[in-house]
């Protein structure tokens, strides 16, 4: 396989990012509803871009949801 | 050929500015020979970033049949500073060449509504201000791996060429592919851009020597040119439509501040 793929993670992005709403995390709360593993809504509430890439989840999506994250 | 990314427009003011400047001429140059060749219709080769096409349907090549696309969708307007607005598609054209690739195993998928990034909307801002001049689109998966291999988007690309040669009638038609070339988006390397591999395939497509690019792996263009760098298959695309053609660079710049390796260039026999 060419990149790990969580379908829950990309998902709930695209849901959001289809919204054009951003984010610096997402609480429990927010991320309610949604398939997620413990380690991808501990990534999610932390807003860990890098680690929620590694959880699979896809890079254009972490970008369009947690800009803010980003210094550049 | 040239590259999109929502900075270039978006943020104009944060490039250096004779980096800009050369890059923006690269664009007004294009500019000016598409209008020189006077083309009745443009067929872009572009790529979805997560837009249309999510993790439920992700279809490798995908025909619009859309009669109008807003350029740039509502929510991309801001990003991209772009006054949204409606370019035409031309649906009965892009039904033809759909039709005629399931016909000969090109298996298409086709969607009759499509929402416009940065894609279309950027590139088209230098290209065709106006608006003036249908579009038909060929979306390639470049932004949600496994992707279709560079080889096959030379096939598909190949097909789209031998399609517009066979076509009665007076019409002229433009190939306009956008994309790449290195850059590394929403990745830990976010922001880093390869100029020296830019530079390899640049020259490969100088020289009319595609071979080289379509025998790239998805790891070696994610090694070297970034999940942004995937974008090239669209570059592929439109070369394989023109066997033979080669590129004429009009203008490359790494801009670090729009996180991008950009280039213009014009292809011709």
């Amino acid at each position: 396989m060419t990149t790990p793929i969580s379908y829950a993670l990309n998902k709930l992005l695209t849901d959001i990012a289809r919204r054009h709403q951003m984010h610096e995390s997402l609480s429990d709360e927010e991320t309610a509803g949604h398939a997620l593993s413990e380690p991808e809504r501990a990534a999610l509430r932390a807003g860990d871009t890098g680690r929620l890439y590694e959880l699979g989840a896809n890079p254009y999506l972490i970008r369009r949801v947690f800009r803010r994250r980003f210094t550049i | 050929m040239a590259a999109h990314a929502p900075l270039i427009t978006g943020k104009p003011e944060v490039g250096k500015p004779e980096q800009r400047d050369r890059l923006y001429a690269g664009f007004h140059e294009l500019r000016r020979r598409l209008q020189a060749a006077r083309p009745d219709l443009l067929v872009m080769f572009v790529n979805d970033h997560l837009q249309n096409f999510a993790y439920n349907n992700l279809p490798a090549f995908c025909i619009g049949l859309a009669p109008t696309y807003q350029c740039p969708s509502e929510g991309g307007a801001r990003l991209m500073r772009l006054t949204p607005r409606t370019v035409r598609g031309n649906p009965e054209w892009a039904m033809r060449l759909l039709e005629a690739g399931l016909e000969a195993g090109i298996d298409f998928a086709y969607s009759y509504e499509i929402e416009s990034w940065d894609e279309l909307s950027v590139p088209l801002s230098f290209l065709m201000p106006e608006g003036e001049i249908p579009i038909v689109t060929v979306y390639t998966n470049c932004a949600a791996p496994p992707l279709p291999s560079p080889r096959r988007c030379r096939e598909v690309g190949a097909f789209v060429g031998d399609f517009i040669r066979r076509q009665s009638g007076p019409g002229r038609i433009a190939l306009v592919a956008t994309g790449g070339l290195s850059h590394w988006v929403g990745t830990p390397e976010t922001g880093r851009i390869n100029p020296e591999w830019d530079h390899r395939v640049l020259d490969h497509i100088t020289r009319g020597d595609i071979e080289p690019l379509t025998r790239l792996t998805w790891h070696e263009i994610e090694r070297d040119g970034g999940n942004g760098g995937q974008e090239i298959r669209n570059w592929i695309g439109l070369l394989g439509a023109v066997p033979g053609w080669k590129g004429e660079l009009l203008a490359y710049e790494p801009v670090a501040e729009w996180i991008t390796g950009c280039a213009t260039v014009w292809v011709h026999p």
